[in-house]
């Protein structure tokens, strides 16, 4: 009999757990640990932030679901690795603190053959002082920070009503964040949300972002093919936000918020401050703080983890220029080094680099956008490990990994507002591959699968999504034929 | 990935893009975004492209 342990229920992390189940017999255990007891489809999260979605419409308990699949789960939140384990038992293990109410804090050693850590990202909102929602600002990280969002946003939008014009600001928190989708998403709902209460007119709506260009979107830009001739993702982008009258300021880096004003630094080394009635600005990510220990106890978190606290893999992480940065610098098989029974998968696994390029001020601010591991290829890693796995347990340990780099997988990114089936509009993004391959296509990515799109089917194509992968997750039937 | 600059700071103290030169769109692209069997078509065509992406993606 094989343990596999799985930290994490997001999107890579179930996506892994299920695959496992699937392909291996039950005399094999396969378990997971996550802090929250509820599944969350995130990229709905942004029509939470807006009121067009409840978050019971986002999310679902994980327990029924484990249950009928026989995956164990413990709801608990992993604290330190032991990939040697301890004096007691050579096995790996992972000491996990729970957050069930009925056992909150209390803590436990579990033993593993193979460990799968898909733990996400840890939302950073003290990188920037006075930021996030114990802050002046919102999110639309997690549902509960949705919900809020929407809150305040509704009470901007009263205001507005009474006539008295508003600012609202939506961007990125910090030069190195990235998930700049995920604003623009948001910001192109917020405009929607103030058109169809009547205010659009009386409200200031602008994009802050630590962008260098718009439309880089933390992954260089994109060069798009339309109607026969090359356009950016910056002109793009540009002229969406022309026509919805969406200001945007870009290569930004927010220092401090104070209640209703933004100071922040731009790329030029200028220093200045936006007045805001209503911000939903999104953290830098790190990796979650997870602790790692040899069989003595002592510390060997730097062997495992970056300083980022993200886990390294089988990426090239030799410091090197960006002009020098190859596709294949990326991971494939998200292997641990030195270690062949643990991965990391999706946000949790440390990136070789940045896409787009870093860039500094000239007072040294670093503004460069960290690098989106968004749905697509995050689910793709948790499926190829799982494989990877199973065939280990099936034919001995010398079966060849699967693989699967984000220099060759695409990505979708639609950003859909409205409700009902004919009143939405969406900007549509896909872009093949995530890490453009200059080697292999002149523009970096493949243009017939590269593109930026308006209209209507976008809104269908994000409300497909949406209702599938809920029906993916809670493994009903033929989940498997849905792709990640 | 620079070609049409559009960083103008546009006064009001802060350096808010110029997008004057960013194309808006035509009454007639406008429409096609509404029209519900050309959309029909793209949403179609949307789906194939991301079943293409997940093959070639896991090769
Ligand atoms: C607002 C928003 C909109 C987005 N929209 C899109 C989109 O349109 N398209 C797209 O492709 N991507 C989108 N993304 C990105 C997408 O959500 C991520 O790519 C995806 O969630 C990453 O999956 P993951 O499994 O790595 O992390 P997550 O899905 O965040 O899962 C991490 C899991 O780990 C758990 N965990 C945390 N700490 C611990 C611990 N100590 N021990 C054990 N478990 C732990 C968490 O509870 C969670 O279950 C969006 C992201 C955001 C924030």
């Amino acid at each position: 009999m094989a343990e596999v342990l799985i930290l994490g229920a997001g999107v890579s992390g179930h996506t892994a757990a299920l695959h496992l189940r699937r392909l291996l017999g039950s005399q094999h255990k396969v378990t997971v640990v996550s802090p929250n007891s509820q599944w969350n489809w995130i990229p709905s999260n942004i029509w939470v932030g807006v009121g067009e979605m409840a978050k019971k419409d986002v999310v679902f308990p994980l327990a029924p679901v484990y249950a009928r699949k026989k995956i164990g789960f413990h709801q608990a939140k992993a604290v330190a690795i032991r990939p040697k384990g301890d004096a007691d038992d050579p096995r790996g293990a992972v000491d996990i603190e729970y957050t069930l109410p009925e056992k909150a804090g209390t803590t436990e050693r579990l033993r593993y053959d193979y460990l799968i850590n898909a733990t996400g990202p840890k939302l950073k909102f003290e990188a920037t002082e006075g930021m996030g929602p114990g802050g002046h600002t919102e999110s639309v990280c997690t549902a509960d920070h949705a919900v809020e969002a929407n809150h305040k946003l509704r009470e901007v939008i009263e205001v507005l009503k009474t006539g008295k014009p508003q600012t609202l600001v939506v961007g990125t928190g910090h030069g190195t964040c990235t998930c700049e989708g995920a604003a623009f998403e948001y910001v192109f709902n917020v405009d929607h949300e103030l058109r169809q209460a009547g205010v659009r007119d009386l409200a200031r709506v602008v994009y802050l972002t630590n962008e260098a260009a718009l439309g880089d979107f933390g992954v260089d830009g994109m060069v798009f093919d339309q109607q026969g001739f090359q356009t950016t993702s910056e002109l793009w982008t540009g002229s969406l936000f022309r026509e919805r009258g969406v200001e945007a300021i870009v290569g930004t880096h927010v220092h401090r918020v104070e209640e209703r004003t933004i100071h922040y630094e731009t790329l030029d080394g200028t220093s200045h401050t936006l007045e805001f009635d209503f911000a939903m600005l999104i953290p830098p990510f790190g990796g979650v703080p997870l602790q790692a220990y040899d069989a003595e106890g002592n510390d060997i978190t730097s062997e495992l983890f970056a300083p980022s606290g993200f886990m390294k893999v089988d990426a090239d992480y030799t410091p090197k220029p960006y002009e020098e940065w190859r596709a294949e610098d990326w991971p494939t098989t998200y292997a641990a080094p030195g270690y062949d029974n643990i991965w990391a998968v999706g946000i949790a696994f440390a990136p070789p680099h940045q896409i787009s390029k870093p860039r500094k001020s000239p007072n040294g601010t670093v503004i460069a956008p960290s690098p989106p591991r968004t749905g697509m290829p995050s689910g793709v890693m948790g499926k190829t490990v799982a494989m990877t796995i199973a065939d280990r347990i099936k034919h001995g340990t010398s079966a060849a990994p699967h693989t699967a780099s984000m220099a060759r997988m695409g990505a979708a990114c639609v950003a859909s507002a409205g409700t009902g089936l004919t009143k939405g509009s969406a900007a549509a993004m896909t872009m093949l591959p995530v890490v453009p391959d200059y080697q292999r296509y002149t523009t970096g990515r493949d243009e017939r699968e590269t593109r930026g799109e308006l209209g209507l089917h976008g809104h269908w194509v994000k409300l497909m999504l949406h209702y599938l992968f809920l029906y993916k997750a809670k493994a009903r039937l033929g989940w498997q034929m849905i792709p990640e | 990935m620079a070609q049409l600059s559009m960083h103008e700071p546009a006064g009001g103290g802060n350096p808010v893009l110029d997008l004057s030169k960013a194309p808006l769109p035509t009454a007639k692209t406008l429409g096609a975004r509404r029209n519900l069997w050309l959309q029909f078509w793209r949403f179609v065509a949307f789906d194939l492209r991301i079943m293409r992406m997940v093959i070639k993606g896991h090769h």
